[in-house]
């Protein structure tokens, strides 16, 4: 890949194609804001989860749990095994991080969410030259939608319907089988994904283990079967 | 803020710990063989995760709007034509099924 766009174009690249991705978060943080009120968090405390979580699933289960009456170890330890993926997903975008200084490792990573790293390897997929920046510029342009939505919330959320009453719910499902598609290279994916999928149905099924343990077990599971096959 | 002190927090840092500790596996990963194939492969695996878990957590709508957005997937390419398709049609399924 020939670098010919500059760090500033790439960090604009990702700021306005994460746009409606950073639609349909900012929905869920309407809601979100409402479900802490619920908890009796104010803005402040809404918007330095925000800020300092960044990882929107993680925090609705937490403060889920503690409008459901339960103690803070337990929310946190249901917000932590949401996040676990997290590690899959900074280690697999490992060439962005290369030969960078701590504070942009960093940024880059407490920036990293499902969304902007999906679209990154979307944008790569169609050859465009995305990296780092677009990467930061994409997570920028999330984390403020989210943390204003967010606090939104906690004034505005009841005036404003619930996701899943706008098909709102279906949004990150809907984008994230359009970048699946996008990264679909081929046959040889064939195999590994099915593994993926596989294992992911064989997990939650018989309610083996938890979504989030299913979702690793799925990814993992995939990755090494592409990794073995190719193997000699 | 007292009162939420114990879980923002500790969310907080564990999340952020989280996402560096990718960072160091990833560049202590080999650069070549299994392991570099593997993680190669994974953003792949894991978004196919992602979907499979959201659709198992819905029902035969879900899944009916799964495929609607595939198919919009498949021939247009397209983010916002797919995340359209998918959310016009479990709206209107729902809406229907009401």
């Amino acid at each position: 890949m020939t670098n010919t766009l500059t760090d500033r174009q790439e960090f604009f690249g990702g700021f306005r194609e994460i746009l409606p991705l950073s639609f349909g978060a900012g929905i869920y943080g309407l809601a979100f804001g409402l479900l802490a009120s619920q908890a009796y968090m104010g803005s402040l405390e809404v918007g330095v989860m925000g800020t300092f979580v960044f990882a929107g699933a993680s925090q609705i289960i937490a403060v889920e749990r503690v409008v459901a009456g339960a103690g803070s170890i337990v929310a946190v330890l249901a917000g932590v095994a949401l996040n676990l993926r997290l590690l899959l997903i900074t280690a697999s975008i490992r060439d962005i991080f290369v030969g960078r200084p701590f504070w942009q490792v960093a940024l880059g990573a407490h920036l990293t969410t499902d969304e902007n790293w999906a679209l990154m390897l979307s944008a790569r997929a169609r050859h465009q030259q995305a990296g780092y920046w677009y990467l930061v510029g994409a997570g920028l342009n999330l984390i403020l939608i989210w943390v204003l939505a967010t606090v939104a919330g906690v004034y505005f959320a009841s005036a404003i319907p619930e996701p899943r009453a706008l098909g709102m719910d279906f949004a990150f499902t809907a984008a994230f089988i359009a970048i699946a598609r996008s990264l679909w290279s081929g046959r040889s994916d064939l195999i590994p994904w099915c593994v993926a999928v596989a294992v992911v149905t064989g997990l939650i099924v018989p309610g083996v283990v938890d979504a989030s343990w299913a979702l690793i077990c799925g990814g993992v599971a995939g990755a090494l079967a592409a990794g073995i096959r190719d193997n000699g | 803020m007292d009162n939420f002190l114990f879980l923002i927090l500790p969310l907080a840092l564990v999340t952020f710990a989280i996402r560096l500790s990718g960072v160091v596996l990833g560049q202590r990963l080999p650069q070549e063989g299994v392991w570099a194939r593997a993680l190669k492969a994974l953003p792949g695996s894991l978004i196919v995760s992602l979907v499979t878990v959201s659709l198992l957590s819905g029902g035969p709508m879900e899944w009916a709007a799964g495929c609607v957005a595939l198919a919009v997937a498949i021939v247009t390419r397209n983010l916002l034509a797919t995340m359209a398709a998918g959310i016009g049609a479990i709206w209107l399924l729902r809406y229907v099924a009401v």
